[in-house]
């Protein structure tokens, strides 16, 4: 590559000031309104969370004909929730079986569903993950403590579209009359990603 | 430019960026079709990742008409038309460093798809 | 375009590193950017493909070592200076501004 010294700068310098310059400029010039970005971060720390999709999970565990709806029209039966919305406008969820294990990812960027999820954690969105998990999803499962056995089909799925992948975990053993609320916290957000599965009861 | 206040907040998160396109685009693919993935290598946007290229799967599900990145990145328009999911074996993708068992699922447009011969 | 971005199936990257109980930000200047890209793309100033593109288009080191936000500010930055709205030298001299009152 052309300039030796280039890796030295590679980084922006101060980055905080620089978004802070970007800010205020676009303020000045009505492109913004940092209020509503106030609204926005206070909406995404209180309101958007893996205890939403968590929500959506129980429901269906409790609740046969929402399973099969929630797995044949996902987008509709979230939105009875009230989980639709930015960066997850179209929802799929995907089953976990004894015979299937499903793990969700986006090689080419961080596509996640926000509103039933939350924000991606940094591992999602970082190179090791993105690189690995389609071509040794495996050896990647394996460093998340599962340890999925040669019969199991483990299915990868790509977020390359505007389509973003629930995966549902199966339910623990043990929970016959856990209320809907008890069922939810057994679901982890690794588990809706698909590398973890739901705690033990 | 709109300038997006408070009030409007509320709605924009829970609205976000519909890419579904309402038109009754036909498809070129049904549930079931063998495709292969055609050899994209131009140097503008698209969301065909390098490790399906050339590669044949299976269509597992039509999910509609949305639009198509290629030419809404560039100012071109949205050219709506049909997402697919695409099930391809670990073998197929990776020969044998790829497990017997396992899937990899793929969502493509129809211009990144032709039929397998 | 065939960007560093194109990850799929790439060997050599390592370990998948976890931080147990990550907070959605870091640093607050992270959640100002989360909030200012969604204000933006409220805006009309670009649509989500044309927000992906100058990420993918960043110098492929810089893209590696550079943290999710700052790929963020990067296109953003970009974006709004294609439309218009700011210029390359505006940002850069803001920038410098606070940069030098921070040292005071």
């Amino acid at each position: 590559m052309k300039d030796d010294n280039a890796h030295k700068n590679i980084l922006i310098p101060e980055v905080g000031l620089r978004v802070k310059a970007l800010e205020s400029l676009l303020a000045e010039k009505g492109a913004i309104d940092p209020a509503s970005l106030d609204l926005i971060i206070e909406t995404f720390e209180k309101q958007m969370g893996p205890k939403n999709g968590a929500k959506v999970i129980a429901k269906a565990w409790m609740d046969p004909d929402y399973k099969t709806w929630l797995l044949k029209d996902g987008t509709a039966a979230i939105k009875t929730l009230g989980y639709i919305g930015v960066q997850g406008e179209n929802m799929v969820v995907i089953e976990n079986t004894p015979s299937v294990h499903n793990v969700v990812v986006c090689t080419l960027c961080s596509c996640y569903p926000w509103p039933t999820l939350g924000l991606p954690p940094i591992w999602f969105k970082s190179a090791p993950y993105r690189a690995r998990v389609v071509i040794e999803p495996r050896a990647v499962l394996k460093e998340f403590g599962l340890d999925v056995p040669d019969d199991v089909e483990v299915r990868v799925w790509d977020s390359t579209a505007e389509l973003r992948y629930l995966v549902m975990p199966m339910r623990p053993a043990g929970t016959e009359g856990f209320t809907e609320e008890q069922l939810a916290a057994l679901v982890t957000r690794d588990s809706m990603i698909g590398t973890g599965v739901a705690l033990a009861a | 430019m709109n300038m997006l206040t408070v009030d409007m907040v509320p709605v924009v998160l829970a609205t976000g960026d519909p890419a579904r396109v309402d038109e009754p685009v036909p498809a070129k693919f049904r549930k079931g079709d063998r495709v292969t993935v055609i050899e994209l290598n131009g140097i503008g946007h698209n969301r065909l990742p390098s490790y399906i290229k050339g590669k044949t799967g299976t269509v597992t599900f039509d999910h509609g008409v949305f639009v198509f990145p290629d030419t809404s990145a560039h100012g071109k328009g949205p050219k709506p038309q049909h997402v697919y999911t695409i099930c391809f074996t670990a073998k197929e993708l990776w020969g044998e460093a790829g497990h017997a068992s396992d899937r990899m699922y793929v969502d493509a447009w129809d211009d990144y798809l032709q039929p397998a011969s | 375009m065939n960007g560093i971005h194109d990850l799929g199936g790439k060997h050599g990257m390592g370990p998948v590193v976890v931080e147990a109980n990550e907070p959605y930000f870091h640093e607050e200047w992270e959640g100002r950017m989360l909030a200012m890209m969604i204000a933006c793309f409220a805006a009309g100033i670009y649509n989500v493909d044309r927000f992906r593109h100058p990420i993918e288009k960043m110098d492929p080191r810089h893209y590696l070592l550079s943290s999710y936000y700052e790929k963020w500010l990067c296109t953003v930055e970009q974006n709004c200076i294609d439309a218009g709205i700011v210029t390359r030298e505006e940002v850069d001299a803001r920038h410098q501004q606070l940069m030098k009152e921070k040292l005071q």
